[in-house]
This record gives structure tokens, sequence and C-alpha cells, in this order.
């Protein structure tokens, strides 16, 4: 399946900084979280474009040496999809886990 | 519509360039937002809108990027808001205040969404005047 983020796969992605990117993925964590109970469509495109985006974080060489905490998410948020039946992950702890990254990023804005 | 190609330079000079985020000034149909999602997210496209000058920017990656163009061409970014088209949501919900550029704790935004009613309703003004059936 080709990237729904080209333009972020190519390059663009790598520019910003680790709590910008968790950020990002936590704005589709959040947008799943909306549609979950009331558009299976919306909610299942919001899933695909967090997990699209956190691959790319995990592949963002800068990171590496940093990648236990991102693996670990990318189990979390899989779990969290499949009704949370390993962890007990939910959506609703996941958009406060990546909530804090965007606070984080936006800090002075 | 103003558009920006692929092979516009940013004019801060940094030589980078644009991908294929346009700046909406008069008019967008709904016609041509349904193509944008379905070249981008399939079901969404991202904008930025100037509730001060009554324009937006639509069709990035990241709102991050249209919110960089708008304010290169001299918005103020206190007048910056993220949202969300779903030109095809059937429920009648297409407009999503959601995104990473409104949490802005200068000024007492300190969500994704927009908290401000009024601003939300400038939002919606804005948007019904720049996009045609």
């Amino acid at each position: 399946m080709p990237f729904q983020h080209q333009e972020l796969a190519a390059g663009r992605w790598q520019e910003l900084s680790l709590a910008e990117q968790m950020g990002n993925i936590g704005s589709e964590i959040s947008r799943a979280l909306r549609w979950r109970d009331n558009d299976q469509k919306l909610f299942i495109g919001a899933f695909d474009r967090a997990l699209e985006l956190l691959d790319l974080t995990i592949s963002d060489s800068r990171w590496r040496g940093r990648l236990k905490e991102l693996t670990r998410v990318r189990e979390a948020v899989g779990d969290a999809f499949c009704g949370g039946s390993e962890y007990r992950t939910s959506f609703e702890d996941l958009n406060r886990y990546f909530f804090n990254f965007a606070i984080a990023a936006r800090a002075h804005r | 519509m103003f558009r920006l190609s692929h092979n516009d330079p940013r004019p801060c000079g940094s030589g980078k360039k644009y991908m294929e985020i346009k700046l909406v000034t008069d008019s967008i149909t709904k016609a041509e937002l349904e193509e944008l999602a379905r070249a981008r997210f399939g079901d969404m496209v991202k904008a930025v809108v100037d509730i001060n000058k009554g324009i937006m920017a639509v069709g990035g990656e990241l709102h991050a990027d249209e919110e960089a163009l708008l304010l290169e061409q001299g918005s103020k970014q206190e007048n910056l808001w993220g949202i969300n088209f779903y030109p095809d949501n059937s429920s009648g919900e297409w407009i999503e205040f959601n995104s990473m550029i409104n949490i802005r704790p200068s000024q007492g935004n300190r969500s994704r969404g927009v908290e401000d009613e009024s601003v939300r309703k400038s939002i919606r003004e804005a948007v019904e005047k720049l996009v045609k059936e």
C-alpha cells in the first residue's frame, strides 16, 4: 500500500522533533478515538495514519538507541485496536499519552 | 483559488519547496475538496483558516506546513486555526476542529480543539464563504 503521507515519508518527517512527531501521531489517535463509535471507515482511516506515522518515527535514524519506548508504544497502539486484550490499552490512554508530546511541542506558541 | 505548485520555492529563502498546499483566497468547491481528500488521505483534507483575512490553506500533510505558508503570506498566528474537512461525510459533520497547531497556551487554548465558541463561529463563517457547493 502506498504511503498516505508521501511527502512526510520522503523526508519531511525527519525534520520534526520527537515531540512534534509524537504530537502528530496523537492527532490521528484522537481522531480515531472520536470516530471509533460512530464511523468505522473514518476510524480505520485515522488509525492507519497513526500507525504509518509511528512507523516513520520508528524508522527515523535519529531515534536509534531510543527505540525501546517507541516499539512498545506501537505494540500498545496495536493492542488498543484489537480491543486491549493483551495489555488493556484503550484509545483514551493513548490519547492522553500522545497529547503530552503535543503540549511539549507547542509549549511556547 | 491561488495554487502553489510543487516547484514554487518558499519565500522564506530556505530553498524548500511547497508540496501540494493550496491557498484559497477566493473560493473552492466541495468537489475540489473531495478530490484533494481522495488524492491525500482518502477521507480527509487538512486546512488552516485565517479568520481575520478570511482565507485558508488546504491539502497539506501537516497543519504545521499550511500554517507556515499562511504566516509567510503575512497572516498572524493568533488568527490561524487548524481544521479537517470530511467532504464525503454523510452524517453532516464535515468540519472537525482538531489540530496540533491549535494548542496555544498563550491564547488559553490548551487542546487540539478550538475552545472558544466565538472563534469556532468565525472559522465556520470563513469556511462558508470560501467553500462553494
